[in-house]
């Protein structure tokens, strides 16, 4: 029997039974949209954060006052940790050598406004390093001025996007405006830089440090963010960073976290995900599995005579069992591939819906998702192909059929 | 071409045990065409299965062509059956979802022919049969001596030398009985060797050779004409009933 004609002899007797195999179909399409759509959940959240910290550079820690013992976590839910202070940010620079630039940061939101037009902005704190590190390039005007951290001008730099709608076609440079109840001189205006550290730096407002933290009446930095020069070894660095603060604080109130170490605790999140994923996977398929073969076996003991005919006019036991073999691994890849269709139109849907939602089906579990479909239909197939294989021909076609 | 030598074939059910033939010792010569009758539960339908090599005989020995049929494997034996031997049933046994054409290719399928080619010989097959014209149609749209064809057709798709029938015309009216009985002479003219089971004198008295069975065995040898309807077995109110 030709390949191609086992195929077809399965697929006419399929479509016999249109409402059976497409319910045993269905189950392999639900298990295998739940697979694909959850995997691409998972991978769009590891793809966004890896390239998010792949843009900062590796050889980057961030101070973040609070302790945590495990990393991955946010910090800042344990104890009350003494403030992060401009004076450790200096402190650091001093004592840390390997240390190029530090960007002490403070954050805060307010609404910013120029004549009748206003917005609701984040105002992040900060000094001329801060550029250099997250790579925010000028416009117009300057960036923030250099010198002394402490004194803190009421200047600001505004981010492209919110220049655009204050001020439209003029320019904003030398103009004076709101951020809630202050006046502020803008002395600049970035280029586009997008979106970065979940972030969208076309929206912020940047003030020196100082200003932001009186502004909104901070006694304690958000966060210290230290570029260090390339090839330091981070956990030395990390280590005498503590050393500094253990030495100003009387204890290690920080955490330093680096890209490495994020990514690191991220991946393994996403391999535990997907661990979950890979059991959901292989449940619903054995359900699926379970499925064809129970539709398979009704429909072997329904086609007897017909198998009792097949052997009487000469077809071997090799080739009875591929018929059926066929009939049910055409179902459950039939299946994969409607569920992968469905499941990649999902995500479409989804992505289209919230853009700001990552999701991105990686090309491993299309494959696998694949394969195990192959698998199954093999598995939950045998055992009725076998029953099929193993009828006696002269009872077989003594039933009725 | 066929030598049957003390077969014997018996079910074990439980503690007993039953012989469906015994010492049954017979030969078919090539171009025969051989009636096989008796009352029911004489062991007709089992002698067909072991011709047909559906069944394998519990003592004895069978020769197709010289050779030993024992020792063939179950692969060899579906080659055989594929090649050499077409059945005809009672029931039609027609795959119901295949058209016509279809169910005639299914031997050929199995054997491997081109598409093209077997839809040509399925056509042939098909006007030799006199249905040319019901090529499309299911065993649904079919009539009984219409579905007989087809499975006639089927039979003779591969061009075997052996033709086994059980009942050919058990379910068939009178008219479409002799359409197929005239078909099944016309094939044992080309030199195809018939062996058919009936229970019907008509159909036995078309054969060169009855062969009368009873409790498993070949009782009586006789010739076409001495075929009488007044013999028991023909008493239509018995078949499927114990003697
Ligand atoms: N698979 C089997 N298991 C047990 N006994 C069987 C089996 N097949 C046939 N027999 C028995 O063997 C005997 C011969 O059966 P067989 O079918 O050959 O009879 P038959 O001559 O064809 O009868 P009928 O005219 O009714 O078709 C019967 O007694 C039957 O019950
Ligand atoms: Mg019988």
């Amino acid at each position: 029997m030709k390949p191609e004609d086992t195929f077809g002899y399965a697929v006419n007797a399929l479509i016999q039974q249109p409402r059976r195999a497409g319910l045993s179909l269905l189950g392999v399409v639900i298990g295998v949209v739940a697979v694909i759509f959850l995997t691409a959940l998972g991978e769009g959240a590891r793809l966004y954060v890896t390239e998010q910290f792949q843009t900062l550079g590796t050889d980057v820690i961030v101070v973040i006052p609070g302790k945590t013992e495990t990393t991955g976590m946010m910090p800042g839910f344990t104890g009350t940790p003494n403030d992060l202070t401009l004076d450790d940010a200096e402190a650091l620079l001093r004592r840390i050598p390997e240390a190029i630039l530090i960007a002490p940061i403070s954050m805060g939101n307010d609404t910013v406004s120029y004549q009748n037009k206003s917005r609701q902005v984040v105002v992040l704190g900060s000094t001329p390093a801060f550029f250099e590190l997250r790579g925010i390039p000028i416009a117009r005007g300057s960036g923030l001025p250099e010198g002394d951290i402490d004194r803190g001008a009421n200047v600001a730099v505004l981010g492209k996007e919110t220049a655009e709608e204050l001020f439209a076609e003029e320019n904003p440079v030398g103009k004076s405006i709101r951020i809630g109840e202050w006046r502020i001189r803008v002395i600049g205006v970035n280029g586009p830089r997008g979106t970065h550290l979940g972030q969208n730096l076309d929206l912020v407002t940047i003030v020196p440090v100082a200003t932001g933290m009186r502004m909104f009446n901070r006694t304690s930095l958000f966060r210290i963010m230290i570029e260090l020069r390339p090839g330091s070894d981070i956990e030395a660095v990390k280590e005498k960073i503590e050393a500094v603060i253990l030495d100003r604080h009387n204890e290690v109130d920080v955490t330093c976290m680096t890209p490495d170490a994020v990514i690191e605790s991220l991946s393994a999140i996403v391999g535990t995900l997907t661990l979950v994923l890979v059991g959901i996977a292989a449940i619903s398929l054995s359900v699926a599995g379970i499925g064809i073969m129970n539709v398979m076996l009704v429909a072997v003991s329904e086609r007897r005579a017909e198998i009792g005919l097949l052997k009487a006019i000469g077809a071997t036991h090799r080739q009875v069992l591929l018929v059926f073999l066929m009939e049910s691994l055409l179902i459950s890849t039939t299946g994969a591939l409607v569920g992968l269709g469905i499941g990649f139109a999902t995500i479409h849907v989804v992505t289209w819906m919230y853009p700001a939602m990552p999701a991105e089906a990686p090309i491993w579990a299309v494959f696998s998702v694949l394969a195990l479909s192959v698998v199954a239909g093999v598995f939950f197939g045998v055992l009725p192909a076998r029953r099929a294989m193993r009828l006696d021909p002269i009872i077989a076609l003594s039933s009725k059929g | 071409m066929i030598r049957l030598e003390d077969i014997w074939r018996t079910f074990v059910m439980g503690d007993q045990s039953l012989h469906a033939l015994q010492a049954v010792t017979e030969t078919f010569a090539a171009g025969e065409h051989v009636a096989i009758i008796g009352p029911s539960g004489s062991g007709k339908s089992t002698l067909l299965n072991i011709l047909g090599c559906l069944d394998k005989p519990t003592r004895g020995q069978y020769f197709f062509d010289g050779r030993a049929i024992e020792s063939l494997d179950p692969d060899e034996l579906a080659q055989l059956r594929l090649n050499e031997i077409g059945f005809i049933f009672q029931a039609f046994h027609l795959v119901p979802r295949l058209d016509a054409t279809a169910n005639i290719e299914l031997p050929m399928t199995l054997a491997g022919v081109a598409r093209k080619e077997r839809s040509e010989r399925a056509r042939a097959a098909l006007e030799s049969v006199g249905l040319g014209d019901r090529a499309g149609h299911r065993p649904a749209e079919l009539s009984g001596g219409q579905k007989q064809r087809v499975a006639i057709a089927r039979a003779i798709s591969m061009q075997p030398r052996l033709l086994l029938a059980d009942e050919p015309t058990g379910n068939l009216d009178t008219h479409s009985g002799e359409q197929i009985l005239d078909l099944l002479d016309g094939l044992n003219q080309e030199g195809i060797t018939l062996a058919v089971v009936t229970h019907d004198p008509e159909v036995a008295r078309r054969a060169q050779r009855v062969l009368e069975m009873r409790d498993g065995e070949i009782v009586r040898r006789i010739s076409a004409d001495e075929v009488s309807d007044a013999n028991p077995i023909f008493d239509r109110g018995r078949v499927g009933k114990r003697p």
